[in-house]
């Protein structure tokens, strides 16, 4: 279990992370997702006792991170892939790991297997790819057969079955009781893996709840219809329990679907030029809720005319 | 099918919290930093250039200079070649104390070696012990063998030094020391500066350049200044008879360099256990 309370960091002027509290609990596949810059990186360095909070506090499993006598065998974490010195080997740099945690030996043989680098073990790292990298980060994260588990967006640089493994695994270490916090910036990556989800934007935390909440919250569908005698359909339409708004030259109608909004206009006579269901995605729902926070926002094409 | 083989691969893992071995010690941070050390081609090319600088050309300009140092013109005494070639090994020692620090920094690995031993006190003191030790060894050992050469051709011309000698011994043991020394001292200056090219020019300008130009300046606090910088003071113990009068005697110059060894490794701690990784 992780817990932080309001945990703040300040870089000179700069807030990096502004009084976030929340709790990743055992069993389950927390999500913390951001756009970047949000503040999930400098957390996840404050978890691990790297950075030093300016004010607030985070524990591990009750106490500081900094105070575990073999922190390995407590918190696995992956936090850069590519720090790592090129020269050294997959298998060297599992090896000191090991040593400086008093861990056995076959464990570095155990997590090289587990991910997959066992044929690689003895390459220097300077040679792999970044999903390899990424890879070894893991069975970093892994060698200690720790209870909590952090990494920091693990599927960065990975192709699609490497994605499909990160998330699997993820889902098991979970499932066998351990805490598992991932941050990520993808919103649709976050949705297959995580149980919960923390968002954070500008260093503040913008949602924390269950992910099936936060989709059916902000991934709702609703209905497109324009009509020249608009205003007669909208009454119906209200009539029968819809919401319905002005949307540009048409209506948004939500809690009616499009069979049961033709059905309303036949059975009343009125004329539809357009029907059509509208899905706002899970990337926008997170788009839309981190708009205000994105640090190096762009403008769209389109708005830029 | 190798997608599906490799994700639905087992965790082989035993249930979270089981792994209770033996809680480690300064032992096991000792080790990390040994095997850390050695597992880098840089750490062999850099003994190894130590080795073939120091020993080879103590050899080659002893073998080169013997004639002339046993004739009647000769200015300087046989006792400083025994270990002349120290005056250039020092540069990978320069080298390697650095790059104990700054390598770290560079790639990021910093991070992994502070979260894997979050107090930064012995990650340090490790780090010291596995640097001090090897260029101790490395450098006594490349002292003696530049001497054991350098020396083969000094006999030969009736000038050899015995071991017995007046500060042979103590130049060949004080290579090592000195060596150690400065290793320590740019391992100090890389956690400070953090940037190999900065701290390596630091190190080398203050030792090389600063240290011989000092000597030029003017009146006695500038004769004082240039005896005390780390290069002049430290170096004297690694040379029977130095090259340059005025630098201070071997013991009390290497008991100045030590407490400004100690003094900026102690400002470099402070600095590490403070700032964030």
């Amino acid at each position: 279990m992780i817990i932080a309370r309001d945990l703040t960091k300040t870089y000179g002027p700069r807030t990096a992370v502004d009084g976030i509290s929340f709790t990743v609990e055992p069993g389950r596949v927390t999500g913390f997702l951001g756009p970047n810059g949000a503040g999930k990186s400098t957390t996840m360095r404050m978890v691990l006792g790297l950075d030093r909070p300016t004010s607030g506090s985070v524990t591990v499993n009750g106490s500081r991170y900094a105070d575990s006598p073999a922190p390995l065998r407590e918190v696995g974490a992956l936090l850069e892939a590519r720090a790592l010195h090129p020269g050294r080997t997959a298998r060297n740099h599992l090896r000191w790991l090991a040593a400086s945690n008093a861990l056995p030996a076959t464990r570095i043989d155990a997590v090289l297997g587990l991910v997959g680098l066992e044929g690689v073990a003895d390459q220097r790292v300077g040679r792999f790819s970044l999903g390899m990298s990424q890879r070894l980060g893991i069975a970093v994260a892994l060698l200690g057969d720790p209870a909590v588990v952090v990494l920091d967006e693990p599927v960065n640089g990975l192709d699609p079955e490497g994605i499909r493994w990160v998330r699997t695994l993820a889902r098991q270490l979970a499932a066998e009781g351990r805490t598992v916090f991932v941050s990520s910036h993808l919103m649709a990556e976050m949705a297959l893996t995580a149980d919960h989800l923390v968002v954070i934007g500008r260093g503040r935390v913008l949602a924390d709840c269950p992910t099936a909440d936060f989709i059916a919250r902000h991934a709702a569908a609703h209905v497109r219809v324009r009509s020249p005698q608009s205003g007669e359909l909208a009454a119906v339409l209200r009539r029968s329990g819809a919401h319905v708004t002005a949307d540009g030259e048409g209506l948004r109608v939500e809690g009616l679907d499009t069979s049961g909004i033709g059905d309303l206009a036949g059975a009343h006579g009125l004329v539809l030029h357009e029907l059509t269901l509208v899905r706002s995605s899970l990337e926008d729902a997170f788009m839309t809720l981190t708009a205000d926070s994105v640090e190096y926002g762009t403008t769209p094409a389109g708005a830029a005319r | 099918m190798t997608a599906a083989v490799t994700a639905d691969r087992p965790v082989p893992t035993t249930p979270p919290a089981a792994a209770g071995a033996s809680r480690p010690g300064f032992g096991n941070v000792l080790r990390a930093e040994w095997i850390k050390f050695w597992s880098v081609r840089s750490t062999a090319w850099s003994v190894a250039t130590l080795f073939v600088l120091g020993a080879g050309l103590t050899v080659l300009v002893c073998a080169t200079s013997a004639e002339w140092l046993a004739g009647d013109e000769a200015d300087e005494s046989p006792a400083s070649f025994v270990t002349w070639g120290l005056m250039l090994a020092q540069v990978t020692a320069v080298v390697l104390g650095t790059l104990v620090a700054t390598s770290e920094y560079g790639t990021g690995m910093i991070r992994a070696t502070l979260a894997a031993v979050p107090r930064r006190g012995p990650v340090l003191a490790a780090k010291a012990a596995v640097l001090t030790s090897t260029l101790l060894v490395a450098g006594t050992v490349t002292a003696f063998a530049g001497y054991l050469g350098g020396n083969a051709f000094l006999s030969a011309e009736g000038i050899g030094l015995s071991l017995d000698d007046d500060g042979v011994l103590r130049a060949l043991v004080g290579s090592g020391l000195y060596l150690a020394g400065l290793g320590l001292l740019s391992m100090a200056v890389g956690l400070l500066v953090r940037h190999t090219a900065a701290a390596l020019a630091t190190v080398l300008g203050i030792v090389f350049v600063v240290g011989n130009m000092a000597f030029l300046l003017p009146g006695g606090w500038g004769e004082w200044v240039a005896k005390v910088l780390p290069g002049n003071a430290g170096s004297a113990v690694a040379t029977p008879v130095s090259f340059n009068p005025e630098l201070l005697d071997p013991w009390p110059g290497f008991a100045v360099f030590a407490v400004e060894v100690a003094v900026l490794l102690a400002v470099a701690t402070v600095a590490f256990r403070r700032r964030d990784a």
